[in-house]
């Protein structure tokens, strides 16, 4: 929730909250340019912060050009939250377990857009208070949200009532129209930070210009297909062929479950070491990759179709029965990782087109 | 606890997968305590006969010869295991099964009547039992060490069988086939190397060979709407496993 409501101030002023966020001892990440990409990383100047870039999001396509907003890149929170490998324990050779101490850290995320900041919303409801790392994380997380005034090509998180305008659960939030900023408070950190920056309640016109700004932008942000009633509506027609037709397009790489900024799914392994000690690991896993439906009887989804029908399924319907909320947040990294550029937007609207059962 | 006996053979290949034993500098001293390389022949040249625990086996089978061989070699060896991407699909020398060998054979050898040649040169796999199966082109050594040390803990091996596209997205690299259109086997092929080539911005060249249910076909498709030439792409698949069951399908469209 909003604590504040809008104030004004200047768009400048960004290297004011990233000096203190620094100063108040929090490892800032937030995206910087790395090899044709943006890449969520530690900033250690605000100059890092990627500037005077776009990336130009399609189906299985990403590009950077030279413009003046960006949404994301392949990275999201998750990377930092839920590492993709983590050591859980180790066992010495005399059998004595030991579990790592993680480290605290004090993290702060600087200029996430609304989906992401959707995506820590999810992960929360699975693992906070179950994932030792990720609640150690948590707890002191501060989250700095960018408002999205022009939503990409693979992006649809009004669709998803994500985005663009982030609504609650961050400690401050952000607009930048042109070399104004409109900003808002929601937590008492947050409220500290506002009261750096030189602001002042916002003018009419002001509003009125961010008003249209975030309609216009929520415009854009659709996928063409209505929340109503869609886990229903999606698990009426489970029998769909829908999903045989679009694996056809499908190679099973598993690149839409790494990219998701929500799939927790993980596999672990033991792994022995030449001094006669071992290890616990956890990796990221998904349910494209074979293996992850093979059981010691057999295997659940042998078919890549019913791998990938369980990947739509899950994000968007059986999420809800699970934790109550979608999975999917609408920030369209499946879409634009994907290396044969399957629309997951597509796909819905295509399954709900055809008839129940079948 | 008893000794691992490891018998370590080759057949048509460049000896490049073993050596990777013979390149843990660090680690072999250690090994030797719970290992006894019982027949190594690029190591040692002492020999102890069967039957082994394991035996690691490089190379394709191209001869008569070597067919006898690796019979020979199931037999006395508890534990198959077919180490690099010869014993695994064939090899880069199986690219002589889309050719002529016996026209090749005329300009190599001044007695090719001598050179007695199979038709084609294939993975043990072909004719003997193969229980384990260990990729690469060369194999990794960390790999190679897992199996070492799983097998004398008496734990069932595993290995890493999922695609480089994911080893890729666990590291943190930028997809070169999405962000940069570099045409990249890492869709399609077995990971377990660390994503070595896109880590340097290159796309896999696939000499892990094809993953568990791979859809090359798709990946094909795919290439073609980039605008890969024709060529381009079945030379892409024709590498390391160009012999593989699942890549052989998109390089015979070229032939």
């Amino acid at each position: 929730m909003s604590l504040t409501g809008l104030y004004v101030g200047r768009a400048v002023s960004l290297r004011i909250l990233f000096s203190e966020l620094r100063r108040l001892g929090y490892v800032v990440i937030g995206y910087k340019v790395v090899d044709g990409v943006l890449r969520l990383g530690e900033l250690n100047s605000f100059e890092e912060l990627a500037h005077d870039v776009e990336d130009i999001q399609s189906p299985g396509k990403y590009s950077l050009v030279s413009g003046d907003f960006y949404r994301h890149g392949p990275d999201s929170p998750k990377r930092f939250l839920y590492p993709p490998t983590l050591t859980l324990f180790k066992v010495s050779s005399e059998w004595v377990v030991s579990v790592p101490a993680y480290e605290e850290r004090n993290i702060a995320f600087f200029g996430l857009k609304p989906c992401d900041l959707a995506s820590i919303k999810v992960l929360d409801k699975i693992l906070l208070g179950v994932d030792e790392y990720y609640t150690s994380l948590r707890k002191n997380l501060v989250l700095v949200v960018e408002n999205c005034v022009s939503p990409g090509g693979t992006c649809f998180c009004s669709t998803m009532n994500t985005g663009p305008r982030a609504r609650d659960s961050f400690d401050l939030a952000y607009t930048r129209l042109n070399d104004k900023l409109v900003v808002e408070a929601g937590s008492e950190l947050g409220l500290k930070l506002l009261n750096l920056l030189e602001v002042e309640p916002i003018d009419d016109v002001t509003y009125e210009r961010f008003e249209v700004m975030m309609r216009n932008a929520s415009e854009k942000a659709r996928a063409g297909f209505e929340l109503n009633g869609l886990p229903e509506e999606l698990e009426l027609r489970i029998e769909s062929k829908t999903y045989e037709e679009i694996v056809e397009k499908c190679l099973g790489c598993a690149n839409c479950n790494m990219v998701c900024p929500t799939c927790f799914c993980f596999d672990v392994f033991d792994v022995p070491l030449i001094d006669g000690s071992a290890e616990r690991v956890r990796v990221w896993d998904g349910c494209l990759n074979f293996t992850y439906g093979q059981v010691a009887g057999g295997h659940f989804r042998p078919d890549l179709w019913a791998r990938y029908r369980h990947f739509v399924l899950h994000k968007l319907a059986y999420w809800i029965k699970q934790f109550g909320m979608y999975g999917c947040v609408g920030c369209g990294r499946c879409i634009t990782w994907c290396p044969t550029g399957i629309d997951l937007r597509e796909t819905v609207k295509k399954v709900l087109r055809g008839g129940k059962g079948g | 606890m008893r000794k691992l006996k490891v018998a370590v053979y080759k057949f048509s290949s460049c000896d490049g997968c073993q050596l990777q034993l013979l390149n843990m500098e660090e680690e072999l001293l250690q090994l030797s305590s719970f290992v006894e390389f019982a027949l190594f022949y690029e190591a040692r040249r002492s020999v102890s006969s069967g039957p082994y625990d394991v035996a690691f086996v490089e190379g394709s089978i191209s001869t008569p010869h070597e067919v006898e061989v690796i019979k020979k070699v199931r037999e006395e060896s508890k534990v198959l295991v077919a180490i690099g991407a010869c014993a695994t699909s064939g090899g880069i020398q199986a690219l002589r099964n889309w050719a002529n060998a016996e026209e090749y054979k005329q300009y190599v050898y001044p007695r090719p009547e001598w050179v007695e040649v199979l038709k084609y040169a294939e993975p043990p796999s072909k004719y003997v039992k193969v229980d384990y199966e260990i990729r690469g082109c060369p194999v990794s050594k960390e790999q190679l060490l897992s199996f070492i040390l799983q097998s004398s803990k008496g734990k069932t091996p595993t290995l890493p069988v999922d695609s480089v596209c994911v080893e890729c997205k666990r590291k943190g690299n930028v997809c070169v086939l999405v962000a940069k259109g570099v045409p990249c086997l890492g869709p399609v092929t077995m990971g377990g190397c660390g994503a070595l080539c896109p880590s340097y911005g290159r796309g896999c060249y696939g000499c892990y060979g094809p993953m568990v249910d791979p859809k090359p076909e798709v990946l094909n498709t795919r290439f073609k709407e980039l605008n890969i030439k024709p060529k381009e792409i079945q030379l892409l698949f024709k590498q390391f496993t160009n012999w593989s069951r699942e890549f052989r399908k998109v390089i015979e469209e070229y032939e």
